[in-house]
């Protein structure tokens, strides 16, 4: 069973390489009113039975691995 | 013969400076060239792309610096054979925009590595080249400088003798070794050590001279 | 809110309350309990530390500018000048040590560029806990990530420094960043000044947002065992803005076009506003409407505390506004006039067309209260006996302390720095001295940071004072001469009176070998309330030194040949310590005979050095782990066979313990009869031949040692990272 987990810094948080992307594409005549540079992880779990066990340990995997929630929010899904 | 090179300059850059200081200690006269101007690349008998952290290297390493207006005129004198060298992010930028083939990578220590190298110059043709030395001791200073391409382009550069430098020992996981190249021209070179950053015994190694000065005598 | 939530949510006290109640003349509204939370927390305000702080060695004709503005200045002579300046960033370290540390870097970076002087290089000065605490390896993969992210990208080399790993450290890591910038000649020195009436107040560099509100007051606080509570305001540094910010600042300031310029730092705008009108004598008003924002929703007490990074004040005549608005522009950055220098000495602040706060900023700034805070000095320290078990392998001895964290080479923290941009460096991280060739005169500039940690807890006075000697004398060995430093004094709870004696006395020491070796001291922070869970640090006065050499050339720190004599230049009285080895090797606490500085001999021992290392091949102060660690690491290509001993102490004594103060020398056979010559006029030195380096590739000590080079190197260079491997 795959696993699509997205990670985004936090709305309230700076983000630098958002800031510099945005101002590229503004400048090569994009209108760009915010840009924001997260990450995505796709995991794949052997034991596919379990859904809601599984998208548990992803959740946990997210929050205590994949993410810093000090600075970044994250997102899973099912892919 | 004094020759006038240009230096480019992109947000982010941070070793424009040394770069012009190493080309006038060499007896040329650095002019820089600012990224979001148009130049004209005809007055310049060559082009460096200096080192550092064009847009933090934030996307990709030279991704958003290879958007800058600059860059065309960058990429008409690349194809009318003006010697253009890149160093370290030069090198990163003259990939992103299609004047290498290939890619930097994350090294494969998954960390920036500042060190000192041994290179050896396998290429033979075109300016940069024409060095009357066969190794080099210089530094290194990145975190994306591990080359990468696909098999047949790494066959095509090593078949038609575009590969300019490898490392005597492999600090970052390039592929082949490859520590710099050059374009099919032969006039578009790269590497990602720092040749400006060895110029004066004082530094701690000279080797880095002869590299410089081969490429800015002018188009052969 | 009751009386009491406030006090407790602005971490201001009931007298405090009461005098600035006095000072405003009414009941403050909620805008000024903020103003006065971050203007009078420690942070700003060095309540604690103030009445200590003032009579320290800081005048001195070299000294163009000393503490008190954003950064100190000294003059080099020939036109040349440079500024710099240590500052902790403890706390934020912690929380999150990538962002916190790499914040550091950035903050420090504008206290030296805000002067008018290009930054060109770094140090750090770093503390861990132990190697074996659970939080060690997270904190010291994230701090120096985020050391070298910041410095690499901004292109400001990091060239030296020092990382300690000690249980006092556990949960209470430090981050003390240094900056040294350079006046080229004709380059002039700017100020945090607010002068001129009429002048605009330009607001430049990023966005405000939330990042760090209440920061300066937190910086204040111990550590409880409740850390999630105060995550929400980290700060998150970009050195891709700050390269921008350094490019655009220094050109306004190179064509003089702004009066003055501050960084916002602890307590953000406010601190910086209120500093800047304080120190020129004039008052302000400010629109805090006209503050660029991040986030639409932001109050106006946010904007007034946040700590977003990468933001400047500037004072420009109206004249010169377009211009300097045109510069910032190409760097792809915006300002925006927030406000005018007004006459008096009162703030105005202006939210939405409406006067939200009009205070006074001579309590906020001038008169923020200062505490003379009860202090029991340390005791006399006392000579104790060495006593150390007999030991036959001291080969092995050798070796396992060379491969303890606390002594092996720390290459792979430096190895992720950029110790090479700017291309000035001669020599970096791998020796006891940076040193950089200056590029107008040719001279040679060296730095190194100073402050041991064994030495401290042996006795606080001793500690401050080998802060600044022992550095002094690692430059004078490579022929710099130490013109100035700053320091970085990292201290526990102040309202402990022990806590509060070990600062006094340390500061003490520190101040009276600053005095005596004529190396004023320029700038600097405080950092209190080092303490978790109710347990303080050690304290640690860390210095940052600077000083020149004028010849390109000098020694080495390394056998360079086979066939040198080898000497020990030593003090006399010399003092022994037994720190490093007692800790490694048998976990204990230090002892020695180090009860007292001899300046004499120590200022005899820097001259002697400084007036005959161009007679050195190499040279290198005896430092932590004593005489076998220091030939160890002068050992790495080249082999030395030591037949005698200096003196008649037990020779573990004599192989291990810290002294106070000795050298080893490497000299050529026909330079050895100059130096026997030179010393003979030293009433207080003495110069022991010791041995010779050597062909064959080992380290033979008497018949008590020999260890293959290979086997030391393999030792000393254990690989660091292996600490953090599951986590890098």
């Amino acid at each position: 069973m795959k696993y699509l987990v997205t990670i985004m810094p936090r709305e309230e948080a700076l983000d630098p390489q958002g800031r510099a992307v945005q101002s590229t594409l503004n400048r090569l005549g994009f209108k760009v009113q915010d840009c924001r540079v997260g990450k995505v992880v796709v995991v794949d779990l052997a034991d596919g039975s379990n859904e809601s066990q599984n998208l548990e340990a992803v959740k946990k995997m997210a929050q205590t691995v994949l993410s810093n929630p000090l600075i970044e929010t994250f997102e899973v899904r099912t892919l | 013969m004094s020759k006038k090179v240009g230096v480019l300059r992109f947000l982010g850059t941070n070793c424009d400076a040394d770069v012009y200081q190493a080309i006038k200690d060499l007896g040329h006269t650095p002019e820089y060239l600012w990224w979001s101007d148009r130049f004209d690349w005809k007055s310049y008998s060559a082009l460096v792309l200096p080192g550092g952290f064009s847009y933090g290297d934030y996307l990709r390493a030279g991704a958003l610096a290879a958007q800058a207006p600059a860059m065309d005129d960058v990429k008409q004198a690349a194809k009318s054979g003006v010697p253009i060298l890149g160093i370290c992010n030069g090198f990163q930028i003259l990939c992103e925009a299609g004047l290498l083939s290939g890619a930097l990578t994350k090294n494969i220590s998954r960390q920036f590595q500042d060190e000192w190298v041994e290179v050896e110059l396998v290429g033979s043709d075109g300016p940069w080249t024409q060095v009357g030395q066969k190794s080099f001791r210089l530094p290194i200073a990145h975190s994306m400088g591990r080359y990468f391409a696909p098999k047949d382009t790494l066959k095509a550069l090593e078949d038609d003798g575009l590969i300019w430098l490898k490392y005597k020992r492999n600090p970052n996981g390039s592929l082949h070794d490859i520590s710099g190249i050059l374009n099919k021209n032969r006039n578009v070179a790269a590497l990602m050590p720092h040749p400006e950053r060895a110029i004066h015994s004082w530094m701690g190694s000279s080797d880095g001279r002869s590299l410089l000065q081969s490429g800015l005598g002018g188009a052969l | 809110m009751t009386l009491d939530q406030k006090l407790k949510h602005y971490r201001l006290s009931q007298s405090e309350y009461e005098k600035m109640k006095l000072a405003l003349g009414h009941e403050p509204s909620q805008i000024e309990w903020a103003l006065f939370s971050a203007l009078w927390s420690e942070h700003c305000s060095y309540k604690s530390s103030k009445v200590h702080l003032r009579g320290l060695f800081t005048k001195h004709p070299r000294v163009v500018q000393g503490p008190g503005e954003n950064a100190g200045v000294i003059d080099l002579g020939q036109g040349e000048r440079v500024a710099f300046k240590m500052e902790s960033h403890n706390h934020p370290s912690f929380i999150e040590p990538t962002q916190g540390a790499a914040t550091g870097v950035g903050g420090i970076l504008r206290d030296v560029f805000t002067m008018g002087a290009r930054p060109i290089a770094s140090m750090d000065y770093l503390c861990f806990g132990d190697p074996k605490d659970s939080e060690t390896p997270r904190l010291l993969a994230g701090v120096v990530k985020g050391v070298g992210g910041y410095g690499n990208c901004v292109g400001v080399p990091t060239v030296n420094g020092q990382t300690t790993f000690h249980k006092t450290y556990n949960k209470n890591n430090l981050v003390n960043a240094f900056s040294l910038g350079l006046f080229r000649p004709g380059e002039e020195v700017f100020y945090g000044r607010a002068s001129g009436v009429g002048n605009l107040i330009v607001y430049a560099g990023a966005r405000t947002g939330r990042d760090g509100v209440h920061g300066a007051a937190m910086a204040s606080e111990s550590f409880g065992s409740n850390l999630e509570a105060k995550k929400p305001n980290v700060q998150i540094g970009d050195p891709f803005y700050e390269k921008l910010l350094i490019e655009a600042c220094l050109e306004v300031m190179n064509e003089n076009l702004i009066v003055g310029i501050q960084d916002m730092g602890a307590a953000g705008l406010t601190s910086s506003t209120f500093e800047m009108a304080a120190r020129a004598g004039t008052g302000l008003r400010m629109d805090l409407s006209k503050v660029p924002l991040r986030e639409p929703d932001i109050s106006p007490e946010e904007i007034l505390l946040s700590e977003s990074q990468e933001r400047m004040v500037m004072i420009v005549e109206p004249k010169n506004l377009n211009r300097v608005v045109d510069v910032f522009k190409r760097w792809d950055l915006d300002c925006a006039v927030i406000g005018e220098i007004t006459s008096g000495d009162h703030v105005e602040l202006v939210w939405k067309n409406q006067v939200i706060a009009r205070v006074s900023h001579k309590p906020l700034v001038n008169q923020a209260p200062v505490y003379e805070r009860p202090f029991d000095l340390p005791s006399q320290p006392k000579k104790t006996e060495i006593t150390t078990p007999e030991s036959n392998e001291l080969g092995s001895v050798l070796l396992k302390v060379l491969k303890s964290p606390e002594m092996r080479s720390r290459e792979w923290i430096f190895k992720q720095y950029d110790q090479r941009v700017g291309a000035k460096t001669m020599s970096a991280c791998e020796s006891d001295v940076a040193l950089l060739r200056l590029p107008d005169s040719g001279r040679v500039l060296g730095m190194n940071t100073g402050c041991r940690v064994s030495v401290m807890q042996w006795h606080p006075y001793l500690g401050g004072a080998d802060a600044v000697i022992f550095p002094v004398i690692q430059q004078a060995t490579r022929g710099v001469k130490a013109l100035a430093l700053t320091d970085c004094l990292n201290f526990g709870n102040p309202e402990k009176p022990q806590v509060m004696g070990e600062f006094v006395s340390a500061l003490k020491g520190l101040n009276e070998a600053a005095t005596q070796l004529e190396v004023p001291i320029i700038s600097g922070n405080v950092s209190l309330y080092n303490e978790t869970q109710g347990k303080s640090i050690v304290g640690t006065p860390a210095t940052g030194i600077v000083g020149l050499r004028e010849p390109l050339l000098g020694p080495s720190h390394e056998f360079t040949e086979s066939a040198l004599e080898i000497f020990i230049l030593k003090t006399k009285p010399e003092m022994y310590l037994m720190g490093e080895f007692n800790r490694i090797v048998h976990d204990r606490e230090p002892q020695g005979d180090f009860t007292e500085i001899h300046f004499e001999s120590v200022k005899s021992i820097q001259k002697f050095c400084l007036e005959n290392f161009q007679h050195f091949e190499c040279a290198k102060a005896i430092g932590r782990g004593g005489l076998a660690v220091t030939l160890a690491r002068m050992c790495l290509s080249v082999g030395a066979e030591i037949v005698s001993l200096d003196g008649p102490r037990n020779p573990q004594v004599s192989l291990f313990a810290e002294r106070f103060y000795s050298v080893v020398l490497g000299v050529k056979k026909a330079k050895a009869e100059r130096l026997k010559q030179a010393i003979e006029k030293e009433r207080h030195l003495e110069l022991v031949p010791i041995g010779k380096t050597q062909e064959a590739l080992e380290l033979k000590i008497l018949n008590l040692i020999k260890v293959n080079l290979n086997d030391v190197k393999t030792a000393y260079s254990e690989n660091l990272g292996g600490l953090v491997e599951n986590l890098a």
